[in-house]
């Protein structure tokens, strides 16, 4: 049989589709493709909503199970799993409309919006991992953040994902420390390359090759991006004193040209008192 | 797992496709693993050779066959390691080494007189690379072995009408009747229409699998294919 490229394709297409006919699902259209599943946008017949549905092409683990227990404001939930007549793992879960990060962050957004972002997902990160649970793939392409600004971590901790390049830490064995290597990888990415020293030092220092060296954990480092945005030295950089005497005068402008004015007012007074 | 997915239950045709190469090959069967091998690989290897040495339909025929006849000789799977590359990819290079090696014998034959390469109508048209050009003819053979399983698996178990509709609609160049044509010229329901299109999809993609194993390294090189295949 020798096939076209259009039947080639097509058949390749028509294959990997999830077979929902025992389901109470409808395929209306494909949303995503990742290295492990392909996410579709499906209507839920019963409760007449849509939502979105993962094929998976890795079993799902029982670390999946645990993952859909995390009930967390920036982690998408989870509403049902199951396997296809294929034996395909699936999943449904919320479906986020908005963008992801890597086109949100292509917009014209403040620093303070991308780092408001960065935060959000660190704290899902936080929770995730005070619950044994780590991501393993962290990349913009798995941040979304909504039409009211809410930010949602998504494609939790699958065992077969090997991480993305750029984002996955160089450790063979991957633990929460490798999390915050992506989430310094995921700073890098949404911040601009003229970004304060300060911060560059809190990518430089999530994102190093040593995990040891890395923060301990995701609050130190958000803590740290933190005092970056309150104007405070940061446990990254150890600042060269003009630095932080220039710090010292942006955050307390109002005070020194007050005692500026008060030096002045008194030189001013000596002068015309000596006259 | 749906027993008529099962490709390969007690009655299957093709039990040794349940080993991956690396097993087939260890346990004795390397005869059988190359088989496979050939049947999935001789249009590829074919179409490469032509396609990335401009060789004629008959030279390109000869290399083959010269090709997998070596492959036979040597030990050919036992160099093969899985940690380096996958089986296509080695495949590949070995016949790239195969072939440029004869290719440069040929040439220093014939040097003295004019060398031609037989121009590819293809080649001169296609932006695409020898490389791309082999995993394409991968996938075009890959999916019409599955097809002729596909085939042979409705006959055996009494599902003519699955593979009639799904050979309609699926399988048609252009012009794909409507599900409701399809339900009015089998006197069946457009939802039976719905159910048997499914039910041929699954299988062609349970037999693509079983296809694949066979000529995979085990469930990590097997799941990379498969993912590659289907993205």
């Amino acid at each position: 049989m020798d096939l076209s490229d259009a039947v080639l394709d097509r058949l390749r297409h028509v294959a990997a589709l999830p077979d929902l006919s025992a389901t109470r699902y409808e395929i209306e259209r494909e949303i995503g493709r990742g290295g492990i599943g392909v996410v579709y946008a499906v209507l839920d017949r019963d409760l007449d909503r849509r939502v979105a549905l993962k094929v998976l092409e890795v079993p799902l683990a029982g670390e999946a199970r645990l993952i859909a227990r995390l009930e967390h404001p920036a982690i998408v939930p989870i509403h049902e799993a199951g396997v296809l007549p294929d034996g395909r793992a699936f999943y449904t879960m919320k479906l986020v409309s908005g963008a992801r990060l890597d086109r949100y962050a292509d917009e014209q957004r403040s620093l303070a919006d991308r780092l408001r972002v960065v935060r959000r997902v660190g704290e899902a990160l936080a929770f995730a991992h005070s619950r044994g649970v780590i991501h393993r793939d962290l990349k913009p392409q798995n941040v979304m953040v909504g039409e009211f600004g809410e930010v949602y971590v998504m494609d939790w901790g699958v065992e077969a994902v090997g991480g993305t390049p750029g984002y996955r830490a160089p450790e063979t064995v991957l633990d929460h420390r490798s999390d915050i290597y992506a989430l310094g990888a995921l700073l890098r990415f949404v911040v601009p390359s003229s970004a304060p020293p300060a911060l560059r030092a809190v990518v430089a220092r999530a994102t190093s090759a040593d995990p040891a060296a890395r923060y301990p954990d995701v609050t130190g480092m958000l803590d740290d991006i933190e005092r970056f945005q309150e104007g405070l030295a940061v446990e990254a950089w150890s600042e060269p004193l003009w630095h932080r005497t220039k710090r010292f005068a942006s955050r307390n402008a109002l005070l020194l040209w007050l005692v500026a004015a008060y030096a002045f007012v008194k030189f001013l007074l000596f002068f015309l008192r000596t006259l | 797992m749906d027993p008529d997915t099962r490709i390969g239950g007690a009655a299957d045709r093709f039990p040794s496709t349940h080993l991956s190469l690396l097993e087939a090959a260890r346990s004795g069967l390397a005869n059988e693993a190359l088989d496979r091998v050939i049947a999935l690989y001789w249009k590829p290897v074919y179409r490469f050779i032509r396609f990335k040495f401009g060789k004629s339909n008959e030279d390109a025929k000869d290399l083959t066959q010269a090709f997998f006849a070596s492959a036979l000789e040597r030990d050919f799977f036992a160099r093969f390691d899985p940690d380096k590359a996958s089986f296509r990819t080695y495949v590949r290079m070995a016949v790239e080494r195969f072939a440029a090696k004869r290719h440069q014998a040929d040439t220093r034959q014939k040097r003295g007189g004019t060398v031609t390469l037989e121009p590819l109508d293809e080649q001169a048209v296609s932006t695409e690379s020898p490389e791309r050009v082999f995993e394409r003819e991968w996938q075009r053979q890959l999916m019409a072995l599955a097809l002729d399983d596909l085939r042979r698996h409705c006959e055996a178990n009494g599902k003519q009408l699955h593979f009639c509709i799904f050979e309609a609609y699926d399988l048609a160049e252009d012009d794909r009747p409507s599900y409701a044509e399809l339900a009015a010229r089998h006197a069946i329901a457009e939802t039976a229409v719905n159910n048997h299109l499914a039910w041929a999809r699954r299988t062609l993609r349970a037999l693509v699998i079983e296809r694949l194993r066979g000529v995979t390294s085990g469930e990590q090189e097997l799941r990379e294919e498969t993912r590659r295949l289907w993205t």
